[in-house]
């Protein structure tokens, strides 16, 4: 937007907008064209769940702030997303001023539905500007809105806008400036949900539709239609979702590996080239053996949580996951929730914390809270790079089927655990701590679109730099406090013992192998040694850790990820036997399907299952039930698995 | 189903359930939990509104207003509707 021009001084404070509207009218990409501030899209209900705040200047200097509002159907806040809009626009969220201009947009597609809650919002006192959105949708499907005659019948400013183009966005910013300005349209009904207001108001919307919306008679059957007969097909939905899934994971796991190996000669090329600079000694160690080897062998797995991140979103954007949770009714049904706690479980492949927060659409208070308690079980990206080194060490890559190996499957094998385990628990919750009855569904399948690029590549962009930020902070920082633990003290070793033997006297005598070997007690049982034992306490942080401090404690800063699977599968106790059994391997991954590690979600739950007390007590109750179950599991593996003499 | 035959078809009230695959239906009445009623009428679903089933599986695709929604089987059972043709069940 231009400058003010000079001279002109700006009007006395900024001149605040509130943007509401249903899911999936092109809200968020409306906000994103008019403030130019990049968020996450996407096409299922309430995928704006947290306020997001915006703005732009007007040619005369004017600054206009804008609030994204979660979607909203109605102003009846039967869900925490719609009380929120609703706090907003009523001037009762403490912490926001009340707007000064509300922007509704609507879809000219779904007009019949979307002039409920643009009705509603007329009759809280507050100028209102609408905008008509997807009015190029509207007329490939026939559909024309005569515009000065919807304005006449709901008596503020309508500006038909295409946001994915950009198109009305001037006309739209000049309406909102010139509205603030106009008096508050007059209340037509009451503003509350009882039968008799929803059917008056509905039969007035009919009416107004009659009077200025005109269709041409369509061909039956839509695209979405024709999709939906197979995505939701009682036998070929479930075979088609679970063909997605696998495809998903397969591609994760093998597309991923090009970049992976380039990143890796990347950071080996760097870490020789700065080892080369400084002269040998401690800082070389520390640049190495802490820094590159803590931190590179993180950055490898940079491409496959891309990808996890790109796959959710397009899924999230084309309308299909809200056919899984559709599909997933019936199932979820048996375990005490509904199909629609499965779009924040589907979330939680790519990571917890969004997943928790897009319970927020979930009406049900305790359907919401036993969602959130089961989300991390869910496998996250940050549980890829465990997965990855694991299997990629100690399972070999056998072809099972056409498009999936013997890799392939073991991640898709603990993805599934933790699903079902996740669906378990849940059903344990909802029948001792927080017991109800079951919520029937009420879901809105939108159309299918194609998604973005875009907004794809910015979704991708923001978890990338989040994920790097992450490399560059809390691993980076445990990675030096663990290289010093396993540098202090020195122990001098004879001038001729080979580098293994003094690299393992070393580690063996450092800080970190004393009080490795004090918490030995309490892995031994699952067969760990205290090498493990350090790396899982240094993950309860965050779980990437677990490969960092691996990295670390073998001290191939240089040598990269290859060179962590090779150390790994060489690594011997003292009695000669192999440290790493391919069974060792699978009860640390079931461990890490199970266990709570994860700074940043238990801050989420604390703040999503109530704050305070009571969400400290959810968060607490989450953690222990978690570690409890990842430490049983994890034991029963090695147990049945030695039974049948693996291992 | 054309107009010409509908009309000749008997006026009856059933549960939105048991209402035939793409046939149109007025609601009647809606009896459920208050907040799940509240949610209904506002995403279209009123007395009054004009309501047709695209698909029946383990829970309902209902069209509403150009819209599809899927309802959990409980829900559309306490749906009284007014349609004509003879109940599927």
């Amino acid at each position: 937007m231009a400058v003010g021009t000079p001279g002109s001084a700006p009007a006395s404070g900024a001149l605040r907008v509130a943007i509401i509207g249903n899911p999936n009218t092109g809200k968020t990409t409306l906000f994103n064209a008019l403030t130019g501030l990049r968020q996450r899209v996407g096409n299922f209900a309430g995928v704006t769940v947290e306020r997001v705040e915006g703005g732009f200047q007007m040619p005369d200097g004017r600054r206009i702030t804008v609030v994204d509002l979660p979607g909203a159907y109605s102003l009846a806040a039967t869900s925490p997303d719609e009380r929120i809009a609703l706090d907003v626009l009523r001037g009762h969220d403490g912490r926001e001023p009340r707007p000064d201009v509300v922007l509704v947009v609507v879809d000219a597609t779904h007009l019949g539905r979307n002039l409920f809650l643009a009705s509603q919002v007329c009759e809280l006192g507050l100028p209102v500007v609408v905008a008509l959105n997807q009015v190029d949708a509207a007329a490939a499907r026939g559909i024309t809105v005569d515009v000065p005659a919807l304005i006449h019948e709901l008596g503020v400013p309508i500006v038909p806008t295409v946001a994915s183009r950009g198109e009305g966005l001037d006309p739209l910013r000049r309406a909102l400036v010139a509205a603030a300005t106009l008096p508050a349209p007059t209340p037509r009904f009451a503003l509350d949900e009882s039968a008799e207001t929803t059917a008056a108001r509905y039969g007035w919307i009919t009416d107004v539709i009659a009077r200025t919306v005109r269709q041409r008679a369509s061909a039956s059957g839509s695209a979405s239609d024709r999709i939906d007969a197979i995505a939701l097909h009682r036998l070929g939905g479930p075979i088609l979702f679970l063909v997605v899934m696998a495809l998903v994971f397969q591609a994760v796991f093998s597309w991923a590996t090009p970049v992976q190996d380039a990143i890796e000669s990347g950071v080996l090329g760097v870490g020789h080239a700065i080892g080369q600079l400084v002269p040998e000694g401690d800082l070389r160690s520390l640049v190495v053996d802490g820094v590159f080897a803590g931190v590179g062998s993180v950055l490898v797995f940079l491409p496959q949580i891309a990808l996890l991140f790109a796959f959710i979103s397009v899924l999230e954007q084309s309308g299909y996951m809200a056919r899984a949770a559709f599909l997933m009714d019936r199932l979820m049904r048996r375990v005490g929730l509904n199909g629609k706690s499965f779009i924040p479980m589907l979330s939680g492949y790519a990571c917890a914390v969004p997943g928790i927060m897009a319970t927020r659409t979930i009406e049900d208070p305790k359907d919401r809270l036993a969602t959130i308690l089961v989300v991390p079980l869910m496998s996250c990206s940050a549980r890829l790079p465990v997965y990855t080194l694991l299997i990629g060490a100690f399972v070999p890559a056998m072809p099972l089927l056409p498009g999936l190996d013997l890799q392939g499957a073991t991640m898709l094998a603990m993805y599934l655990l933790g699903t079902v385990a996740a669906l378990g628990v849940a059903a344990l919750f909802r029948r001792t701590l927080l017991r109800g009855p079951v919520r029937p569904m009420i879901l809105e399948l939108p159309p299918y679109r194609w998604p973005s690029p875009r907004s794809i590549a910015i979704i991708v962009w923001q978890r990338s730099v989040l994920f790097l930020r992450r490399a560059g902070t809390v691993i980076l920082a445990l990675s030096i406090v663990l290289w010093a633990l396993a540098t202090f003290p020195r122990t001098p070793v004879a001038p001729d013992a080979p580098p293994a033997v003094a690299q393992e006297t070393q580690l063996a005598n450092s800080a970190l192998g004393r009080f490795g070997r004090a918490i030995e007690p309490a892995v031994a049982p699952l067969g760990y040694d205290w090498k493990i034992g350090v790396s899982i306490l240094a993950s309860f942080a965050a779980r990437e850790v677990f490969v960092s401090t691996m990295g670390t404690i073998y001290g191939v800063g240089d040598a990269g990820e290859s060179a962590l699977a090779d150390a790994l599968r060489a690594e011997r106790r003292p009695d000669g036997t192999a440290a790493y059994t391919p069974l060792i391997a699978v009860s640390l991954m079931v461990f890490y399907v199970f266990a709570l590690m994860c700074m940043s979600t238990i801050a989420v739950t604390v703040r999503e299952a109530g704050g305070g007390r009571i969400g400290w007590r959810w968060a607490a109750i989450q953690f222990a039930y978690m570690l409890a179950l990842a430490y049983g599991a994890a034991w029963l593996v090695l147990v049945v698995g030695r039974a049948m003499g693996l291992g | 189903m054309t107009t010409g035959s509908s009309r000749e078809l008997p006026v009856c009230t059933c549960p939105l359930v048991d209402s035939a695959t793409g046939a149109e239906a007025t609601v009647v009445a809606i009896a459920c939990a208050d907040r799940d009623a509240c949610r209904l009428r506002v995403m279209g679903v009123y007395e009054g509104a004009t309501v047709s089933v695209i698909d029946k599986k383990h829970c309902l695709l209902v069209d509403v207003r150009g819209t599809r929604l899927a309802l959990g089987a409980e829900l559309a059972e306490g749906i009284t509707v007014l349609t004509r043709g003879i109940p599927a069940s």
